[in-house]
């Protein structure tokens, strides 16, 4: 099945008189397999509402492609709208319309019953503050109408900018499940921004992860994540003056095995597995204390990948992050996380 | 069709919408009040009859007067006019022709005003289809400009991507319900004012002429309520918030026109300097036709520039129009989020 959604080479520049020109999309490439919730990652300010909002045709671009259900956007997106449901912006249109009454006019804009108003407000969970005007809602209620409202159509294609936003555990717990549903229950393709890692981790099958403007990375989650970990052993010895000896033995053995010393232990990267290094080294008759996997979480991982890891206690400015690696990188990671 | 439908009723349940119509009808009501109360048809007996008694009694001072040489000197409310030179000066009765009435009559002291429908009315339904304009800009203005600002705007277009339909349903709705609002009041208008009349004053008689003049006076207002709607969206897609849309039109009615009047004064090269004033223009249209004067400061000859409600007409729709296209290419170009 050809991508939901594909964009290859998305630029966007942000012109300001009396200022710089600043990139937000740097040539921004991305993929959505269909039936799938898919991540969108990146750091603040790196470009994935730029992206989003570009896909749904509320901004211009400065070149790229955008295709989505195979039609090309914005020019063909009239033809495709009505299987997208989005959430980019709030959907209220005054702040004393009732929940219910902001999505009946959008329902009727697009001839769409509405039955299906209360329906949608029952599976986000707003169905006793239909009545309420949107002025008093909480940041997390005006989320949960704004997934609603992207509901309403019974969309293909689900675009959501942060919808964990404001969420309480409850909520984002909530959430997940019916995101979840809908991508493997009934076959829509979510695709969702978000800064909540732990969330990404868990609700995502699979993810592009950006940094100013640019794909660095994407996949399967758990292979972006077995591909960044596990591959970093620790090394101890009881005696620490064969750690020189140690260095020796296993980089003569392995192809593509570097080995540095680090005080008391080894680190061992690009070892085939633990059992090798073990095996290795009892072989040429030294028999190490201590063998562990430096597993990483998403976090370490987005950290590392997007170089936006904290250092000594300063603070990351937003737009800090380090430049995207060249694009043979990001490919040979990407090809190995679809394998 | 649908997003026409929608827009009209997502106005239509706006709680300003409600505010205005009561304002409008309210003011409709207060308008009616004043000349119910103000006009009659004539005096009552009674009122006649007191107004001839104090009349009466202005005649008899005056008598007084005219009869004593002394009158000033014995009483003592007058005798500063006694030692007056101004008045010593002049012969006793004319004295007195200055202190009192001379030849008072009833009327004098009553005052009869009698609102003539066939008239005045027409000035009145003019002033109401102009209101009713206004509020109406004010609203359209007002509703596309909180929909940018609150982010409802992007959201709709992730519902409509095609601008151009989104824009025009927009448009359609707020000049459907301007067109509608503006009859109502004027029937209302003219319901109220013509009973009125009918009680309390004059109707005077509503003959085919007077109809064929007065609805094309009221037909070209409603024109312009309409073209002040068009405007007044425009200015709330150009400005992309209520506040800058609302500013806009307020601050030119203001400070425009105050500028405008500084030119008239302060610059003689322009021969008719009437011609910079919005308001010449809109009373060209409303009226049919204006003459504006001119006096050759050096012969002292007269000449005159003659506007019809074609010229008008022309020039206020060419505004509109400038202000329709610059919000259409806006809205088309530039980025909505
Ligand atoms: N309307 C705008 N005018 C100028 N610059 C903008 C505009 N919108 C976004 N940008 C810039 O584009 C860059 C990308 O912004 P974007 O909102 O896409 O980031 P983001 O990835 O969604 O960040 P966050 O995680 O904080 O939501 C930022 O540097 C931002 O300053
Ligand atoms: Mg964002």
């Amino acid at each position: 099945m050809p991508p939901v959604i594909e964009i290859s080479g998305l630029r966007k520049t942000y012109r300001k008189l009396l200022r710089q020109p600043h990139n937000a999309l740097d040539g921004l490439d991305m993929e959505v397999a269909a039936g799938q919730v898919h991540g969108f990652l990146g750091p603040n300010g790196s470009g994935k509402t730029t992206t989003l909002r570009a896909l749904l045709g509320l901004i211009g671009t400065d070149g790229g492609a955008m295709r989505v259900f195979g039609e090309e956007v914005p020019r063909r997106l009239p033809q495709v709208i009505g299987r997208i449901g989005a959430v980019v912006e709030s959907p209220q249109f005054f702040k004393h319309f009732s929940g219910r009454l902001t999505l009946q006019v959008l329902a009727e804009s697009a001839g769409i019953a509405s039955a299906r108003v209360d329906e949608v407000l029952e599976q986000v969970g707003l169905r006793d503050q239909a009545k309420q005007s949107v002025k008093g809602y909480s940041l997390g209620m005006r989320q949960r109408l704004a997934v609603a409202q992207a509901l309403l159509k019974r969309p293909e294609l689900l675009v959501l900018d942060e919808p964990a936003n404001g969420l309480d555990p409850a909520g984002i717990h909530h959430m997940r499940e019916l995101l979840q549903w809908l991508a493997h229950e009934q076959g829509v393709t979510v695709l969702v921004s978000s800064h909540l890692l732990s969330e990404v981790q868990q609700l995502c099958d699979s993810m592009t992860i950006v940094s100013r403007g640019r794909r660095i990375v994407d996949g399967k989650v758990a292979d972006i994540i077995a591909g960044h970990s596990g591959s970093q052993l620790s090394v101890r010895f009881a005696d620490a003056g064969e750690i020189g000896r140690a260095m020796e033995v296993l980089a003569s053995a392995g192809d593509g095995v570097s080995v540095a010393a680090e005080r008391e232990r080894l680190v061992v990267t690009g070892a085939p597995e633990a059992a090798w290094v073990t095996r290795t080294l009892a072989d040429a008759g030294l028999y190490l204390s201590e063998l562990t996997t430096e597993t990483k979480n998403l976090e370490s991982v987005f950290l590392e990948l997007t170089g936006t890891a904290p250092q000594a206690g300063q603070p990351v400015q937003v737009g800090q992050a380090v430049p995207a690696p060249p694009v043979g990188a990001s490919a040979e990671t990407a090809t190995g996380g679809e394998q | 069709m649908t997003l026409f439908r929608a827009e009209l009723h997502r106005i239509a349940r706006r709680r300003l919408s409600l505010l205005f119509g009561i304002f409008a009808v309210g003011g409709l009501l207060l308008i009616t009040a004043i000349m119910w109360f103000n006009s009659s048809t004539g005096p009552s007996e009674a009122d006649l009859a007191a107004a001839q008694q104090m009349a009466d009694d202005a005649n008899a001072q005056y008598e007084d007067c005219a009869a004593d040489e002394r009158y000033f000197e014995n009483d003592p409310d007058y005798s500063w006019v006694a030692d007056d030179p101004w008045y010593g000066e002049m012969p006793h009765e004319q004295a007195c022709a200055e202190m009192f009435l001379v030849g008072a009559e009833a009327e004098d002291y009553i005052y009869v005003y009698t609102f003539q429908f066939d008239e005045e009315g027409v000035f009145l339904l003019i002033g109401v289809a102009i209101v009713t304009g206004l509020l109406s800009m004010l609203l359209a203005a007002s509703a596309i400009g909180a929909e940018w600002s609150s982010g409802g705007m992007a959201n709709l277009l992730v519902w409509h991507p095609n601008r151009m339909k989104v824009w025009g349903a927009k448009l359609a709705a707020a000049l459907a319900l301007c067109a509608v609002a503006v009859v109502a009041m004027l029937v209302l208008a003219f319901a109220l004012l013509y009973l009125t009349a009918a009680v309390r004053g004059d109707t005077g008689t509503l003959n085919a002429a007077w109809w064929e003049d007065t609805l094309a006076r009221l037909g070209r207002t409603a024109v312009m309520a309409l073209g002040m709607t068009v405007i007044g969206s425009a200015l709330a897609m150009l400005g992309r918030h209520t506040a800058i849309a609302g500013g806009v039109i307020v601050g030119y009615l203001t400070v425009g026109e105050l500028l405008v009047s500084f030119v008239r004064f302060g610059v003689n090269s322009i021969k008719y300097p009437d011609l910079l004033s919005l308001y010449t223009w809109i009373g060209a249209w409303i009226e049919g036709r204006m003459e504006l004067e001119y006096w050759d400061p050096v012969t002292g000859l007269p000449d005159q520039l003659v506007l019809t409600a074609t010229h008008a007409g022309l020039v206020l729709g060419a505004i509109m129009l400038v202000f329709a296209a610059l919000a259409t290419w806006s809205f088309a170009k530039r980025d909505a989020a």
